[in-house]
């Protein structure tokens, strides 16, 4: 496995430097540039600016520097807050992605996986309509829309929490955008362990351990959940990386200061290097979440070895 | 600042056009008392985050506002948004006004105790124009004696025309008598800064911790993005005055996003709301919705470079005359935009040049309009077709855009298709002259009329229409130079009726701000520059139901 998991990573690497050049040139070729402003700068200051960045270079020694930079970890100055480098905007914006995120995926398990295995277990009961019902409005239903009306109630009619910033390590500026992320991620998860159990109850070794006398409740605890929770493990992985560079526009709703928001004003602002380092964060990230998932096949089913 | 207001709105997801609340909202009675608040806190906004903390560096509105607290220049600005005596005490100007001697405060002082002292000012404007500093407002030092020359790189910054005379006393040089050079001095980038915190910490020296400033505020915490906290410079000279001990200030981009979180409380001095809401938000917070009219206007320029505008004044001001200006205002803008003739918005001890025909009923006006049109040689038959671009910018703007296309179809016949780009592509094709007719609006740098008359100055940097008249020059520069005041006006009301014959450009609107600010919130005045600064503000006692 330890083979296979350090095969997996150098394969990434190619991966990962196609997805830092491509971005480069693109965001290179987008007309305008970071110092553009409504503003004209005369051009002996234009210059005096692009020597300070080393955009006065050649495109491809600017690329080597860069690239150079990210092998001794430095994602470089961000042009659009020019008082700050990539990385540590990297540094305060990812932790908060990562509480947002994770808090909403946890909770979207906590209440998803119940949901769908006992939907699954009632099958065809009033209980398994009205959920998978709910959970087909939880998707339908986009976080913009989603995000205002918890604000609308929980902040600003009832003043329970707040409608948005973030204060480090206090609950209470979780709350709200954990939710409205997590909302769409309850009802996925409830569907697909819904699915999954159903087949799983029909296949021939549950046959065989309810006819060997197993009482039902066992058959489902040591025998049908382990297999049924494969398919959702596949989709964990991605939902990881998802739910965590997903979070663009609840970050944009709450006011929150991630990465997500920097990426896009970033991309507005020509910001070469913060949106390159956040792509190759996003990037990383992704391809870890995906080995994470693999990985975890061989834990849960016997068959899959590596 | 130069800035396309509506087209400087942060990055506003779909959010901006589903989040129409609709539904009722809580009471928001306050009950406000007549004593201070024993705690002096406020929470402010920031529409977008600062791009830098380093007054040299600060070149947008958000930058300046926090710099307004964090520093303080040779003069700052009263709660009318006045020029009043800042670091510097007194001052007095040569006979031919083109040098300036500043006399210091004894009492100013740097947030580690240190006193602020000439040498402070004249380090900090040399490293505005040195080139290694990368400023993009060096050129905001134009008229000081060889500015542009040492940001160049054709002479060092050492030869810049300022110099200390004495540890409280500063001379400034300039090319010519700068009348507007006060209101110049109240802007970040001509604060002193402090050398030895800048050399030990580099460009990193305006974080919390590094920072050593010398306003009414310190720096405390930083989170890009998230949050700014400033607290009470105990060395600031003015500082028995301050009352608000900790201001925060919150960057919240969306509209609706600062609308709801002021209305839970969470920010109590906004800068913005989305205004499809005024009406809706008057209604429930009364006059907590503060709006007033700001120095800047929207407006459309016209590519001079090439038909069917170039050499066709008629034609332009045919569409400039056709505006339902009124209309645009009442309806579409929902009155957060005042109608605007000509490009001056109002100032005192400014008389603007209003062009006769504004004054004209509808029906005489659209006449003449459709006369313009027809004597610039165009018919039903032969209508103008023209693209208006302009910068993504919601779809308030959208709106607009298309209300000024139907009123040119519907008063004279011409075709005005309307073309969307983004900001940074937008602001590429306006340098290359690409489009022909486009969005052009600006805001004053200071409240003077030079910051709008230079804008069509021929060859100017924002003149992107290439719009030149020598006779509007030849005032523009004389205006510029001369120290009498009323004599100056006479001359830019010239050069303005001028610009409203020629028609380079076609204004629409002045520019308002729109607040939301508690009742408890004192201290604090609208005005034109709309800088509101922390060290006149306090709170009073106060009570939610």
């Amino acid at each position: 496995m330890l083979r296979y998991s350090i095969s997996r990573l150098l394969g990434a690497i190619p991966t990962i430097l196609i997805i830092i050049t491509l971005s480069f040139l693109l965001l290179h070729a987008a007309p305008g540039g970071p110092f553009d402003s409504q503003k004209k700068i005369p051009p002996e200051i234009k210059q005096n600016i692009e020597r300070k960045y080393h955009l006065d270079e050649p495109l491809y020694k600017q690329y080597f520097r860069y690239l150079g930079g990210i092998l001794a970890g430095d994602f470089g100055p961000s042009y659009q807050y020019r008082d700050t480098t990539v990385n540590e905007i990297i540094r305060t914006g990812f932790p908060i992605d990562i509480v947002i995120g994770g808090v909403a995926l946890f909770g979207a398990l906590l209440i998803g996986l119940p949901i769908g295995i006992m939907a699954a277990l009632r099958r065809d009961t009033l209980w398994d309509h009205s959920s998978m019902g709910f959970s087909m409005i939880g998707i339908s239903i986009p976080v913009f829309v989603i995000a205002p009306i918890l604000i609308l109630v929980f902040a600003v009619n009832i003043h329970w929490l707040p409608a948005g910033g973030w204060q480090k390590g206090s609950l209470k500026y979780v709350i709200l955008p954990a939710s409205a992320l997590a909302a769409p991620y309850i009802a996925y998860v409830a569907r697909l362990m819904r699915g999954s159990m159903v087949e799983v109850l029909n296949s021939q070794f549950i046959l065989m351990a309810r006819a060997k006398g197993v009482p039902r409740r066992l058959v489902i605890l040591r025998h049908a959940l382990k297999p049924a929770l494969m398919p959702l493990v596949s989709f964990l992985g991605p939902a990881i990386a998802g739910v965590i560079t997903g979070s663009i526009v609840i970050e944009t709703i709450f006011g929150l200061p991630g990465i997500g928001r920097a990426f896009v004003d970033g991309a507005l602002n020509r910001d070469y290097t913060l949106v390159l380092g956040v792509t190759i964060l996003y990037g990383v990230l992704i391809v870890v979440c995906n080995l994470l998932a693999d990985l975890s096949y061989s834990v849960l089913d016997p068959r899959v070895r590596y | 600042m130069g800035l396309g207001i509506f087209l400087i709105i942060p990055f506003c997801l779909v959010a901006c056009n589903t989040n129409q609340k609709q539904a009722p909202v809580a009471a928001h009675d306050i009950q406000v008392g007549s004593d201070l608040a024993t705690e002096q806190i406020l929470n402010r906004h920031l529409e977008a985050d600062p791009r830098s903390l380093d007054p040299s560096l600060v070149t947008d509105v958000v930058g300046q506002r926090v710099a307004d607290d964090l520093f303080e220049g040779l003069v700052t600005l009263n709660e009318e948004g006045h020029t009043v005596p800042g670091v510097a005490a007194s001052w007095e100007t040569s006979a031919d006004g083109k040098t300036w001697t500043f006399q210091l405060r004894d009492n100013a002082r740097w947030s580690n105790g240190q006193p602020i002292t000439a040498d402070d000012f004249v380090y900090a404007w040399r490293r505005q124009v040195d080139p290694a500093t990368g400023s993009e407002y060096a050129q905001a030092l134009t008229p000081i004696e060889n500015a542009m020359d040492a940001a160049a790189g054709k002479m060092p910054p050492s030869k810049l025309g300022v110099e200390s005379a004495g540890p409280r006393t500063l001379v400034v040089h300039l090319h010519a008598p700068t009348p507007y050079l006060l209101a110049l001095l109240a802007n970040a980038y001509l604060d002193p800064i402090f050398e030895p915190a800048v050399k030990q910490w580099g460009d990193r020296w305006t974080q919390p911790g590094h920072m050593v400033s010398n306003g009414a505020y310190l720096l405390s915490e930083r989170v890009i993005n998230g949050h700014i906290t400033l607290e009470k410079n105990p060395y600031y000279w003015d500082a028995s005055k301050v009352r608000l001990s900790k201001v925060v200030y919150f960057t919240v981009g969306d509209n609706d996003a600062t609308t709801d979180q002021y209305l839970a409380g969470s920010l109590e001095f906004t800068e913005r709301f989305n205004v499809s809401e005024k009406d809706r938000l008057q209604r429930i917070l009364g006059n907590q919705v503060v709006i007033s009219p700001i120095f800047a206007t929207a407006l459309f320029a016209y590519n001079l470079t090439k038909p069917p505008f170039a050499g066709n004044p008629k034609l332009r001001l045919a569409l400039n005359v056709a505006l339902d200006r009124e209309i645009l205002e009442k309806y579409v803008d929902r009155g957060v935009g005042v109608a605007a003739y000509n490009i001056m918005p109002p100032l005192d001890g400014y008389d603007p040049a209003v062009p006769d025909w504004a004054h004209l009923p509808d029906d005489a006006r659209h006449a003449l309009a459709r006369r313009l049109y027809q004597e610039a040689g165009y018919t039903d038959s032969h209508p103008l077709e023209v693209v208006l671009t302009y910068a993504s910018g919601g779809p308030g703007t959208r709106r607009f855009m298309e209300a000024l296309s139907a009123m040119w179809q519907m008063n004279l016949g011409a075709k005005v298709q309307i073309y969307n780009e983004e900001w940074k592509v937008f602001l590429q094709a306006r340098q290359l002259k690409q489009p022909t007719f486009f969005w052009a609006a600006w805001s004053g740098d200071y409240p003077d009329p030079f910051t709008f008359m230079q804008l069509y100055q021929t060859g100017f940097g924002m003149n992107d229409g290439d719009y030149s008249n020598p006779q509007y020059d030849a005032l523009v520069d004389q205006a510029s130079s001369i120290k009498d005041a009323a004599a100056r006006s006479v001359l830019f009301h010239k050069a303005e009726a001028i610009l409203n014959e020629d028609a380079p450009v076609l204004p629409v609107y002045y520019y308002v701000s729109t607040h939301l600010v508690k009742p408890y919130v004192k201290g604090w005045q609208s005005n034109i520059s709309d800088r509101h600064l922390s060290r006149y503000m306090y709170v009073l006692g106060h009570q939610e139901s």
